[in-house]
Parts: structure tokens; sequence; C-alpha cells
């Protein structure tokens, strides 16, 4: 927790508020879950457009459905940085 | 500085250049009385498009000119790939949207990568929120009308699905098709273009302060001259990274569009 406190402080240290920093942290951990969901969602399509290529086309909209549903968590908490910050 | 930066500001005297309020944003453009940047680029980007679409059909041929056939390509990749490939037989009625919406969010993007203007107007929150909420209009309208009130039924009392679980899934669906994708749609586009460009900011500048800190002697020649120009070297490295994405987020935006109508138009599956 301290550790956490010193880095919200380093990085608030550009415009002096702490709490901008701790959004920055925040927003960081919270990208972690829809990174990981962004790259099986991606990898998976690769794979699957590897073994199929003739259903390539259905693959990519789909590809951008699942990323669009999973991004929805990054982009959520984009805004709560904002808010927050 | 005005080659990089939408706003005035000297990177010799400070290294980020933070705009007053971090909110301005989010407001929204002043309509009557004064007209400020943001309208005249997209009065400016809508221009653009119509132009280009005009001299591009203004005398239809049998065999078109080169610029006839570029903007042709365009038109049959959003008509055939996204109109009619995503919605189906019957979405060819929704390509004059999908395109106006393609090429409107695509010009619209590139002002941001274009020197002495430097400014996405996909960047202020009222541009992109308005472009969901009338895809979001269309795809609740056409889910009423195709389908009736067993649009919300299919919502909201999913069929297939074991009883037990149908109210939860129906909330879920409720929040997720009504809240989360007019908003989502919105702040992707914002969000990316906010990023990218405060991004290639942040490295271009960096390097001009890198190189005037050198100039005047405040750090060492050597490492003033020789970090300077790689903040310069990866600045352009992104620069190339963001032409990618601005094309490939106007390509998002029409793709979700289409699958959003899709999905009113067609429940069953």
């Amino acid at each position: 927790m301290d550790a956490l406190m010193i880095l919200a402080q380093e990085g608030a240290g550009l415009t002096g508020n702490i709490g901008s920093g701790l959004a920055a942290i925040g927003y960081g951990l919270g990208a972690i879950g829809p990174g990981i969901g962004v790259g099986i969602v991606a990898g998976n399509a690769v794979q699957a457009m590897a073994r199929q290529p003739e259903v390539a086309g259905m693959l990519r909209t789909n590809m951008f459905i699942g990323m669009a549903l999973s991004e929805a968590l990054a982009l959520i908490g984009f805004v709560v940085f904002f808010l927050a910050g | 500085m005005d080659v990089i930066l939408a706003f005035s500001c000297n990177p010799t005297e400070q290294p980020l250049c933070i705009p007053e309020s971090i909110l301005e944003l989010f407001e929204l453009p002043v309509l009557f009385g004064s007209v400020n940047r943001t309208m005249v680029y997209i009065a400016l980007s809508a221009l653009i498009v119509m132009a280009v679409l005009f001299f591009a059909y203004r005398k239809p041929r049998l065999v078109p000119t080169k610029f006839g056939l570029a903007v042709e390509s365009i038109v049959d990749f959003v008509r055939n790939d996204i109109a009619i490939g995503v919605i189906g037989p019957g979405g060819e009625k929704y390509a004059p949207y999908l395109l106006s919406l393609f090429l409107f969010i695509l010009v619209g993007n590139f002002f941001g990568l274009t020197p002495f203007i430097n400014f996405p107007i996909g960047s202020r929150m009222a541009i992109p929120a308005f472009l969901a909420l009338v895809t979001y209009a269309i795809f609740v309208f056409m889910g009423f009308k195709k389908q009736g009130l067993a649009y919300l039924g299919h919502t909201l009392w999913p069929p297939g699905v074991p009883v037990a679980l149908k109210p939860l899934i129906g909330v879920i669906e409720l929040v997720s098709i009504f809240i989360v994708r007019p908003f989502s749609l919105a702040v992707r586009l914002f969000a990316n273009l906010v990023a990218g460009h405060t991004m290639i900011a942040l490295l271009l500048g960096s390097g001009v302060y890198f190189i005037y800190a050198a100039a005047t002697g405040e750090i060492s020649a050597l490492k003033g001259f020789v970090v300077g120009p790689l903040w310069f070297v990866f600045g352009m490295a992104i620069f190339l990274l963001e032409i990618l994405v601005l094309a490939l987020q106007a390509y998002i935006f029409t793709l979700l569009s289409a699958v959003y109508i899709e999905s009113s138009l067609h429940p069953a599956h």
C-alpha cells in the first residue's frame, strides 16, 4: 500500500494532485483484464482464420464484436480515470 | 510548435503541455453566437466528403477515371463488405448511412495528423457521442419497427434460456444493449483519438525539449543531441502507427454500427 502511494505521488508530480496519480494507477490495473481478453479473442480468431481461410470474413466480424464487448471494460476505466483525475 | 500541437504551448518552458482544464474535452461546443474551432473542422470535413463524392460521381462513365475508381473502391468496400456482408440481403438500404459515417469519421480523424490543424474532431466527446446516438436511434427504432414489442421481449425475457436464469440474463442484456452499446461506441473512438494524439504530442515535444536544453547548456550536448533526435524517431514511428489506428477506428465504428443494426433486424440467433 505504501509503495502504491509513493507511485501515486510520483505520478501526481506533473499536476500536483495525488488523485490523478491514483487514477492513473487504477486505470493501469483496470486495463489488465481487457488486455488479456482482447488478446485471447484476436489470437483465437487468427488461429481459426489460419485453419479455415474461406470463412475469414465472418470470423473477422465476430472478432470485432468480441473485441468490442471485452474492450468496453477498459473504456469504462478510461472514463472513470477522467472523473477521478 | 503549432506544427505538432493543436494549441499554442512552449515546450522549452514546460515539457508537458497540460491544457487549462481536462474537462474541456467533454464540453459541448456552443451552437449559436460563437463559432469555434471544432465547428469549423466539422463543416470542413463534411465539405471534403461531399466534394470527393460529388467530383467522383458527377459524370458517371463506363470506364471511370483513376480518382473515380479509388472512390468507387471505398464505396464498394462499405457497401459490400460492411453493409451487405454484415446485415445480409437488404443491407444495401443502410449503405448510404454507413458510407457517410465512415467517410466523415475518416476525414475527421485524419485532421489529427494534418500539420497545422492537429485536431481530430472526434477528440471532443460531443461528436462521437452524437454519432453513436444516431446509430442508437436507428437500431432501437428498427428493432421496434421490425419486431414490434417482441423486440423488448427478446431482450428482457430471452428465449432458449432456463427460466431461473431469465431475469438475470434479461437485466444483463438490457444494460449491455441499451446502455453499454452506445456508450462504448462513442468512448472507443474518443479514447483512441485522445490517447494517440497525446502520445504523439508528448514524444515530439520531448524531442524539442531535449534539443533546446542541450542548446542552452542545461544538459550536456551529447545527451541532448543524441536523445532528442531519438525521441523524434520514436514519435514518427508512433505517427505511422496512428495512421493505421485512425483508419481502423473509422472502420470499427462503421462495422459495429452495422452489427448493432443487424442484431435488431434478425433476432433469431
